[in-house]
């Protein structure tokens, strides 16, 4: 049954990518349906996975004895994220109705979101580290080509090239890692891994420790890879609610959180992670208070977000990381999908050009002010406990300077989330737009959506009990809802943390009032606007990696005898390095 | 001589034979015949390798899934050729090399 249902989530878009792509161009409506249809019904399959969770091996896929049993787990964290993926994907592709309603090459975008859904699906239940590669890599394929899915649009073209080429990265620490699990322990399993973890030498823990730290921080565009993301906005706002916000850059985090128990121990990996954290969560928090393109702040406050998720992991609070996971992923599609409405609406993603839209699109507005409360983290919607939970273990367990930073990183979202909402929907309209309100389909997505933003929160408890059963190398101790809302109200840090979040309304509110200090601000500012200078190191690397490129390009020469010539040097390779090795073996 | 050693010396033969002819042959009929050769190389070895390893059954049927394929390949290139024949005008193969920079 649970191997029927982990089999259907991740087959059953693809099947579907593969009808959509099928049926042509020419059949608008009936793409639409079959992309609506599959990907409501993986959702289906993977939200029933919360009722057969175990730490137990349900689906064993044989492939022959080099690469091991391609195996799925369905425990806390693989099902958790499975749902999520599968879920958001199916509200991404109702709300896609509307959206790409009219565009002519609907085939080729639903096959990729479908393909991806079951990609992601596949990433987060697989227990065999080279299966989870493949999926990684399928995941950035599909990241790519809905990045560029505007191709005759230069900026599309940059931005997918550059988010494949900062992802490959990753997918190279991820390989790493891999084969360094299986030539010490000639398995690709990954309880393995985390079993026999104590028994590799020092050095190579610590070599495996930090190349999947390096993965993580590519993959969820944290320090210092974070600008591929705001880049990738030039992809559809569906997609860049579903992949860059909901799913796939929470691969990383998926990956730190999987490990920590083998990697906890490694001397300096922790600091690390608490490092990259908090200098994502302030970074680019800072970034997408001077961003004035409505969807480069949505993705500068993802990756600020996805920061708190890392600082939550070098902290070792596993749970409050994918509480806060959960949480983020709800409320950020929202964000996204309203930004989508809006753009949709009025053709412009410059908030400069926008304002007073409150009036013309007031659905919109409603579930975006649901949205971005909850990312600033106000009692009592779903951003609120689960920023509370991460604070809270960070005070407990973590380093004060830390703790402090994510402070400030709290008291900047609740600035920049405020000057957003105001300069999208309050004040006075800058330029003659004219909004209308969301279409069916996208109100059926925005308001699933805005309940979830609204009440995730009590699935806190079910959500530690699952992951206590299920996870075995993690101490996670699972407490009721009621037992923990009443410890984070009652703890000091939320206290804290409610006044800082207070301070950063205030900051906007009398921004004027307060221009003096704001004035000895501006170098920071200029630096934000600059990236503080990380966008040149990113650039440097897409660069490096395309000239590489263009010179081995030159081996392609198209001359069949050369390539014949190459085959024949490698045979001779081969046997005569089989016959070397047959004699010293000898 | 066992016939083991005589077909895998004649199976070593047959690829020889069809990769100098891919390396040396620029005309694209040749080209379609030097692949057939090196496959008919690599047929004699499958079942050569299987009465050697005592898996005769094994590796005829590996044979004839290769046989399917070759043929298959045969009849794609060979109609590839009649097509390049008709839109370039020439068999010659570093004339196509369009696709190239």
């Amino acid at each position: 049954m649970v191997s029927v249902l982990i089999l259907t989530s991740i087959t059953l878009p693809w099947i579907g990518a593969i009808l959509v792509w099928a049926v042509g161009n020419n059949r608008p409506t009936l793409q639409h349906g079959i992309a609506v249809g599959f990907s409501l019904a993986s959702g289906f399959m993977s939200a029933s996975l919360f009722l057969y969770p175990s730490n137990e091996m349900a689906l064993s896929i044989p492939i022959g004895g080099a690469f091991g049993n391609f195996t799925f787990v369905p425990d806390g964290l693989g099902v958790v994220l499975a749902a999520i993926a599968a879920l958001i994907g199916s509200l991404a592709v109702i709300f896609s109705v509307d959206y790409m309603r009219g565009d002519r090459q609907l085939g080729r975008y639903y096959s990729m979101v479908l393909l991806f859904i079951g990609s992601m699906v596949g990433l987060v239940l697989t227990s065999n580290l080279l299966l989870m590669f493949v999926f990684w890599e399928m995941t950035a394929l599909c990241s790519y080509a809905l990045i560029s899915f505007y191709n005759d649009d230069p900026k599309a073209v940059t931005g997918g090239i550059k988010a494949l080429i900062m992802t490959q990265i990753g997918g190279i620490g991820l390989l790493f890692g891999a084969l360094i699990a299986f030539s010490s322990f000639g398995s690709y399993d990954i309880s393995i891994f985390l079993q026999k973890a104590n028994t590799l030498p020092p050095a190579l823990l610590s070599l495996t420790a930090f190349s999947f730290l390096v993965a993580a921080a590519a993959k969820s565009a944290q320090f210092p890879f974070q600008t591929w993301l705001p880049d990738a906005m030039e992809a559809p706002t569906p997609v860049s609610a579903l992949i860059h916000a909901a799913t796939m850059v929470n691969a990383g985090v998926y990956l730190l959180a999987r490990f920590y128990p083998a990697f906890a121990n490694v001397p300096g990996w922790t600091t690390a992670v608490v490092w990259v954290g908090v200098l994502s969560a302030l970074l680019s928090a800072g970034m997408a208070l001077v961003a004035s393109d409505l969807k480069r702040v949505l993705a500068y406050s993802t990756v600020s977000q996805l920061g708190y998720m890392v600082y939550a992991i070098g902290v070792g609070g596993i749970f409050a990381s994918q509480f806060h996971l959960l949480s983020h992923a709800v409320f950020k599609a929202l964000l996204f999908l309203a930004a989508g409405a809006v753009i949709h609406s009025v053709g412009t993603r410059n908030m400069n050009d926008m304002g007073g839209l409150g009036k013309q699109m007031p659905f919109v507005r409603n579930v975006f002010l649901i949205g971005s409360l909850a990312l600033a983290g106000l009692p009592f919607l779903n951003g609120f406990w689960s920023k509370e939970l991460i604070l809270e273990e960070g005070l407990a367990h973590g380093p004060l300077w830390a703790f402090i930073g994510m402070m400030m990183g709290a008291g900047l979202t609740a600035c920049y989330t405020l000057k957003c909402v105001w300069m999208v929907f309050y004040g006075d309209q800058r330029t003659p737009l004219h909004g209308h309100d969301a279409g069916h389909f996208m109100k059926i997505a925005l308001f699933i959506l805005s309940i979830g933003a609204l009440t995730s929160w009590v699935l806190v408890g079910p959500l530690g009990t699952l992951m206590e059963l299920t996870l075995p190398f993690h101490s996670i101790k699972a407490h009721s809802t009621g037992e923990i809302l009443i410890e984070v109200l009652t703890a000091p840090a939320t206290l804290l943390a409610l006044l800082v979040i207070a301070s950063g309304f205030a900051l906007w509110v009398w921004r004027n009032q307060l221009s003096r200090i704001t004035d000895l601000m501006t170098g920071i500012a200029e630096g934000a606007r600059r990236s503080f200078g990380f966008e040149e190191i990113n650039t440097a690397i897409v660069k490096g990696t395309n000239s590489i490129a263009e010179f081995i390009r030159n081996t392609q020469t198209g001359i069949l005898s050369v390539n014949i010539l190459g085959i024949l040097v490698g045979l001779v390779v081969l046997l005569v390095s089989i016959a070397v090795l047959s004699i010293l073996g000898a | 001589m066992s016939i083991f050693t005589f077909a895998f010396i004649s199976a070593a033969g047959l690829l020889m034979i069809g990769l100098y002819t891919l390396l040396v042959t620029r005309n694209l009929i040749k080209v379609v015949v030097a692949l057939q050769i090196l496959v008919k190389g690599v047929m004699l070895l499958l079942i050569a390798a299987g009465s050697a390893s005592g898996q005769i059954a094994l590796g005829q049927s590996m044979a004839i899934t290769v046989i399917v394929a070759d043929t298959i390949v045969a009849v794609i290139a060979l109609s590839i050729a009649v097509i390049i024949r008709r839109k370039f005008g020439t068999l010659d193969l570093n004339a196509y090399t369009t696709l190239k920079r």
